[in-house]
């Protein structure tokens, strides 16, 4: 029963820390974009795509902490003993920090991409593929957490 | 591409450069300098005049913008250009003089208007000094009596009745009598009355004080200043507003205006290219290149129009390329071409790419419902709008992606997510899961994931093995054999190799030991090889071996592909998320106001995240993974001598 109390702060931790990162990424894009944007309306489009890279961190650690939830007794399944609840601590922190650092790191690759394309609209597509460079980082912490968290039931602990 | 060369009369020339110019067919080549014993056309004046033209109509446009905006939606972006006939052209053309000068009035309208406007600013503030003097019954230039000198001014404080009394008072014996019509921190209006005798006497104290005379000085009452200057300043709003009539009279030349404004790019397009003819004194030659296919349809268009020669040749190294593909891989050249349109020695990637491209996009996006939204979206906006080329190219693109998006939702079981479910438990309270409400086995995302995740790595062993078939087909066909072999067939054969072993560990160990086989082979054919370009035995032994490190590159390659499965996770949840949010009102008539507003809203922010990400995340795997194995570009694009307007098309002209 005293699993539950755990498995809900791994919720929370996958969530937020990754938010964190997502966030602070896609916030400094979206203030470069929008100095670029007011120069030239017509690239929303493009600045939109750079822009919205770095958020998807916060997307992946919000599905380990929502499968969390599915998993342990919030949304459905059954509650955890503690050592499970522990494990969905330690099984959330690959995608909260994964999550949280490739987001500062892509924010910034964002940044210098959302630059480049004002420079020269034909440079869109290299920006945006040197942008997602970063990403496998925060997949691979994402897949893992995921993998992790959806044995975890399965597992007595 | 094949280079042409017309050779025509100058009498002549005016034709064909129109008839080219409607055809799109043939891109001008650049010469910086004409050939022996042939001249160029300065053409700059013209170019000039064009330039001041586009201009003024570019102002009378922005002017017309201000004062009747016009009304476009967004969707409206998405429309193709009207049509028009080469007949069209011609009137275009006829009516431009008076479209000129209908925008040069509305220039002068404009002015106008700004100038009264700065007029109406002059007199409010001028209003605004008077407005203190408002209960003042005397003009402010009254003349002195024949006894009294009367002073009207201000003084740079505050004053009250007695503090100015007292401040007149340093100067001894002087009489006076003093009215305060306005006082406020830093300013104080009076009026003050001395004997004529003692004037003198009286500026000087006053002066001590900053007492200063106004500035406009009437010989009106400052009341009846105040309501002239208020009569004034309503004529000029009306003046304003009459104006703003007679600009709104021109509203109706909007489309006019644009549409001379392309007449002289279309023209200023085609001055630049008399600009590069070579001439001699009767004839002029054209330097283009031209789609081979096109070949024949230009000789024919040249011979109808004028008596001419048209020659072909072979095109050199540095002519543009013109993607050609079937209806079902034409939308994916856009892809292409964002990367960089292929060199001379790269062959056309469209067709892999096009169904690579729709396959993992539909993986990714992985959503039945979805999909039939993307099909059903983007087929209306082609029949409706009837878009632009590049526009329809993009549509049929998510159009197919589309399809791709709807079989993938339906093998992991996937209709908005799970909503079939969950309405079900909604109106009958049974419990029920997509696979049982599905006749089909269905591969669930969250409870496969390990499955997925194989299949996804499967599928990008495949893409990587594509990518570099197409490398070894490229060294075949430029003869560089040991590459070809040696470099990408032992590679290639070796990832193989690994597949078997994989496929062995679950199957049968005979698997196993026949990819081990392959695998240890190829490595050894790896060592042998790699190092060839090196001196010595050592230098290509070790050439060899440090090569395998490059088995590294292979399976972060291989692993990036997870992300077929991270997204089409994401699209899964997400949907499922607000499947969940939008039943939590339960059965009421509020509930399911609720609930369908919920359904509607969620599902759009869904779609448009994920389709987003998956447009983004299939183009990097193409891009990064499949490209990195075989593709050059660097190539340039071609850019036929064309119609090139932002307000409408020619009928019946080649689109590019």
């Amino acid at each position: 029963m005293e699993g539950i109390v755990f498995a809900i702060l791994a919720a929370s931790l996958a969530t937020v820390l990754s938010g964190i990162g997502s966030a602070k990424g896609v916030g400094g894009a979206a203030q470069t974009a929008m100095g670029v944007l007011s120069e030239d309306s017509s690239m929303f489009g493009k600045m939109l795509v750079l822009t919205l890279l770095p958020g998807t961190q916060g997307l992946y650690g919000f599905i380990v902490g929502f499968l969390i939830m599915i998993n342990c007794g919030v949304l459905g399944g059954e509650v955890p003993t503690l050592m499970q609840g522990l494990a969905y601590v330690a099984a959330s922190l690959a995608i909260g920090f994964g999550g949280m650092i490739s987001g500062f790191a892509q924010g910034k690759a964002s940044v210098a991409g959302i630059s480049m394309c004002a420079k020269d609209e034909a440079n869109f597509s290299k920006a945006m593929v040197s942008i997602t460079l970063v990403e496998i980082y925060a997949l691979l912490a994402f897949i893992v957490s995921l993998l992790m968290v959806i044995s975890i039931p399965g597992i007595k602990m | 591409m094949k280079s042409v060369r017309i050779i025509a009369l100058k009498k002549d020339r005016k034709r064909i450069l129109e008839h080219l110019q409607n055809s799109s067919l043939v891109e001008v080549k650049h010469n910086e300098v004409p050939h022996e014993g042939f001249e160029r056309v300065d053409t700059a004046s013209q170019l000039q005049r064009f330039e001041r033209n586009n201009q003024l109509l570019t102002q009378a446009l922005k002017i017309l913008d201000k004062i009747s905006p016009e009304k476009k939606s967004m969707l409206d972006s998405f429309k193709g250009k009207r049509e028009i006939e080469p007949e069209d052209l011609g009137s275009i053309a006829a009516g431009s003089p008076r479209v000129i000068s209908i925008c040069s009035k509305i220039c002068d309208l404009e002015k106008q208007k700004s100038d009264y406007m700065a007029e109406r600013i002059r007199l409010k503030a001028l209003s605004a000094q008077l407005e203190p003097w408002g209960s003042l019954d005397i003009p402010l230039n009254t003349p002195d009596t024949a006894t009294t000198a009367i002073l009207i001014g201000t003084f740079p404080k505050m004053f009250d009745e007695s503090a100015l009394s007292e401040a007149l008072a340093e100067e001894k014996d002087l009489v006076f009598d003093s009215e305060i019509f306005f006082s406020s921190v830093n300013l104080t209006c009076a009026v003050i009355y001395v004997p004529k005798a003692q004037k003198e006497k009286a500026e000087n104290v006053l002066r001590t004080l900053g007492f200063t005379r106004p500035l406009n000085p009437t010989s009106r009452t400052p009341a009846e200043k105040i309501k002239r200057l208020a009569q004034k300043d309503k004529e000029l709003s009306e003046k304003i507003d009459k104006t703003v009539e007679d600009i709104n009279k021109y509203v109706k030349y909007r489309q006019a205006i644009s549409d001379t404004k392309d007449y002289f790019v279309l023209r200023s397009d085609k001055y630049k290219v008399i600009s590069e003819l070579d001439q001699s004194s009767h004839t002029f030659i054209l330097y283009g290149y031209i789609p081979e296919c096109d070949c024949d349809k230009l000789e024919e268009l040249c011979l109808r129009a004028a008596d001419c020669i048209v020659e072909f040749s072979e095109a050199g190294d540095d002519a543009p390329v013109k993607l050609k593909n079937n209806s079902f891989t034409e939308p994916a050249e856009s892809i292409v071409m964002m990367y960089s349109p292929p060199s001379k020695e790269d062959i056309d990637p469209t067709p892999i790419l096009a169904i690579f491209y729709y396959f993992f996009f539909g993986m990714m996006f992985s959503d039945a419902g979805y999909g039939l939204v993307l099909i059903i979206a983007t087929t209306i906006g082609l029949k409706v709008w009837k878009p632009d080329k590049s526009m329809r190219n993009n549509l049929k693109l998510f159009r197919n992606c589309g399809y791709a998006t709807v079989f993938w939702g339906l093998a992991f079981g996937s209709i908005f997510g799970d909503a079939p479910a969950v309405f079900y438990k909604l109106f009958t309270g049974q419990e029920i899961t997509m696979a049982q409400l599905l006749p089909w086995p269905i591969l669930d995302t969250q409870k496969d994931a390990l499955t997925i995740m194989i299949l996804s790595i499967g599928l990008g062993l495949v893409h990587i093995i594509v990518g570099m078939g197409c490398k070894f087909y490229v060294c075949l066909k430029n003869k560089r054999y040991a590459e070809a072999f040696f470099d990408t067939g032992l590679w290639m054969l070796m990832l193989i190799g690994f597949a078997v072993l994989a496929a062995g560990m679950v199957i049968s160990p005979v698997l196993m030991t026949v990819g081990e086989i392959i695998a240890i082979a190829c490595a050894v054919g790896l060592i042998l090889t790699q190092g060839r370009s090196a001196k010595g035995i050592f230098g290509k032994l070790i050439g060899g071996v440090a090569s395998l490190y490059d088995i590294t590159s292979y399976v972060s390659d291989l692993l990036s592909y997870s992300r077929l499965l991270a997204l089409g996770l994401t699209t899964g949840v997400m949907a499922q998320v607000f499947n969940m949010l939008s039943t939590l009102m339960g059965t009421s008539v509020f509930g399911i106001i609720f609930m369908i507003v919920l359904f509607i809203a969620g599902h759009l922010i869904t779609i448009g995240l994920n389709a987003l990400g998956s447009y983004v995340h299939t183009m990097r795997l193409q891009y990064v993974e499949m490209f990195s194995k075989f593709y050059e570009g660097g190539g340039r694009k071609f850019e036929p001598f064309a119609v090139k307007c932002n307000n409408f098309k020619m009928k019946n002209s080649e689109e590019i």
